[in-house]
């Protein structure tokens, strides 16, 4: 059954250390691809928009 | 009353920015693509967020927690095989590249390229009946929780949830998948400080020794080896890895996430940083369940395990968590953790409202309007189509959600529940992607059977759930390979369906 306790301890420390670490990267480096996202679907609306006025033309 | 003033103000100023944040989405949605799929524009990091968001809710927390709480350190078992086969998804790309290559915005969407469109509309069927009645429950719990945590009068508990769910309805049904990534974001953030905030509280105040000898001494060895546990045991770890399988690769949720990247590479990416984050989302609120069973399991037994007695007030396992929360958290913190679990649910809630009735639109009435002869809608008027789906979706879990109690172990019902659908998509998928010989009869045969594999033992002869979901996926199998063999070999070879 020790073993059992260490295993579950050492996956536990495991899983909260990943858990904390990844949160502050998706933090920090979300944000930045919610800008480009941002940017591109404004760029495509953009051309959408674009085009329509083109075809009415 | 548990909540301060300052909890309140917390929490408050937490749902107006959230709704606020959501609608700026509206001015990116311009056609379909945009409102499901977000413009396939997803970078890794947005996309782990959101996946993480949309798989993590309160109804997590309190799922998680109550195994925990009922079956100790076994219960990680369940946690560790979702997190390793997320990783080992995202690594290898099994399924998820493939499918992110075909560019579709759902999963029954998939059944049309390989199969026939009539097989499409029955899993878009199965697909939305089961998802739409696997979140019915959600509400519930998540207001159970709510209520136990502030100590809100259960008299405001249904105006308090039907006013959530409202709000995740509106930015859901204005900005579709953009307001959710947006608001996922935000959400992903607050709720990880909420989880890590409340597994340091957890530990410091249980100990790690108390969890280990409270666990050894209600439950012996199988509190620990999930292998010699009497609710767990090989049939039940199998049937979790096949289960896990299905859902990163064919639950609409996680699907539309994959199918809103960039490109496959950057879903296989996704897919394994969400795995490790997965690893924290079962096994962090199973240890806040044991923390609770050492704090407050001292009630009358039930099933062999002891009832939360808080404050001389005997609550159920399921309850234990939140009634831990509430005893242990100071004034401002406890504000802090119930905004980043009400982002939790409102993360999971927009994302599966959306998900579902992205289905009902997409592989119900758009594929029946096909095959009765009418023209395809225009963009406009699609769009339309998926924000009534969204309403109707929204307003059925409003009525549904609140009355319905789940019986026994809230995880494995709606592991079983899911199972009605999963393994039947899940062999279909699989055998159509990586299988030439796959065909329509077989893709039928592995749907029905997979439903009928988890309705008959589990409802009608009243088998466990590992049972249960062993004979879907068995006879879902079966079916596919039964189906395939007797009936005609299917005219275009997989891999220009891939391409196409």
């Amino acid at each position: 059954m020790s073993a059992w306790i260490h295993f579950w301890g050492a996956w536990l420390i495991i899983s909260g250390a990943t858990f904390a670490g990844i949160t502050v990267i998706v933090a920090w480096k979300g944000f930045a691809d919610l800008r480009s996202m941002f940017r591109d679907l404004g760029a495509e609306k953009g051309d959408a928009a674009r085009g329509r006025e083109g075809r009415s033309q | 009353m548990n909540f301060a003033p300052i909890d309140w103000i917390i929490v408050v100023t937490y749902l107006a920015a959230s709704v606020a944040i959501g609608l700026a989405g509206r001015k990116y949605v311009g056609n379909t693509a945009h409102f499901l799929v977000a413009g396939r524009e997803l970078g890794t990091w947005i996309g782990v967020a959101t996946l993480a968001a949309t798989e993590i809710g309160t109804i997590t927390f309190m799922y998680n927690s109550e195994l925990g709480y009922r079956y100790g350190f076994a219960a990680l078992s369940a946690a560790l095989i979702s997190g390793v086969v997320m990783i080992f998804v995202g690594r290898t790309g099994f399924v998820i590249s493939r499918l992110r290559e075909l560019r579709l915005m759902t999963v029954p969407e998939y059944f049309e390229v390989k199969y026939s469109r009539g097989l499409r509309i029955l899993t878009g069927l199965l697909v939305a009946l089961g998802g739409i009645l696997n979140m019915g429950v959600f509400l519930k719990i998540e207001g159970e929780f709510l209520t136990v945590t502030s100590g809100l009068n259960s008299r405001y508990l249904i105006p308090t949830m039907i006013a959530i769910l409202l709000l995740e309805l509106i930015y859901t049904t204005i900005g579709g998948m953009v307001s959710v990534v947006i608001t996922d974001y935000l959400q992903y953030v607050l709720l990880s400080i909420a989880t890590i905030i409340i597994t340091l509280y957890a530990v410091h105040f249980a100990g790690w020794h108390a969890m280990v000898s409270r666990v050894d001494e209600l439950m012996g060895p199988s509190g620990f080896n999930p292998i010699v546990a009497p609710k767990f045991g090989m049939s039940f770890l199998v049937w979790q890895l096949l289960l896990w399988f299905s859902i990163h690769t064919c639950w609409q949720t996680t699907a539309m996430r994959m199918f809103s990247t960039r490109s496959p590479e950057v879903s296989k990416r996704v897919m394994t940083w969400t795995g490790f984050i997965f690893l924290g989302r079962g096994m962090l609120p199973m240890l806040w369940g044991i923390a609770a069973l050492v704090l407050f399991g001292h009630g009358p037994l039930s099933n062999g395990v002891p009832q939360a007695l808080v404050q001389g007030k005997v609550m159920a396992p399921i309850d234990a968590m939140p009634a831990m929360l509430s005893q242990l958290l100071g004034t401002g913190i406890r504000g802090i953790v119930v905004a980043g679990m009400l982002a939790a649910t409102m993360s999971v809630n927009s994302s599966y409202l959306l998900g579902w009735s992205a289905v009902i639109s997409q592989d119900v009435i758009a594929p029946l309007r096909r095959v009765s002869g009418k023209a395809p809608l225009s963009d406009k008027s699609e769009l339309l189509i998926n924000r009534i789906c969204n309403a109707c979706v929204g307003l059925f879990l409003i009525f549904w959600g609140l009355y319905y109690t789940p019986p026994g172990a809230v995880y494995l019902y709606l592991n079983i529940t899911g199972t009605i659908f999963l393994a039947g998509a899940f062999v279909c998928v699989v055998g159509g992607l990586y299988w030439r010989r796959a065909n329509v009869a077989g893709g039928y045969l592995a749907m029905l059977m997979g439903a009928i594999g988890a309705i008959v033992p589990f409802f009608f002869l009243h088998r466990s759930e590992s049972f249960s979901g062993f004979a879907s996926f068995g006879l879902a199998t079966a079916g596919l390979l039964v189906g395939s063999f007797v009936g005609a070999k299917p005219k275009r070879p997989v891999s220009q369906e891939v391409d196409a």
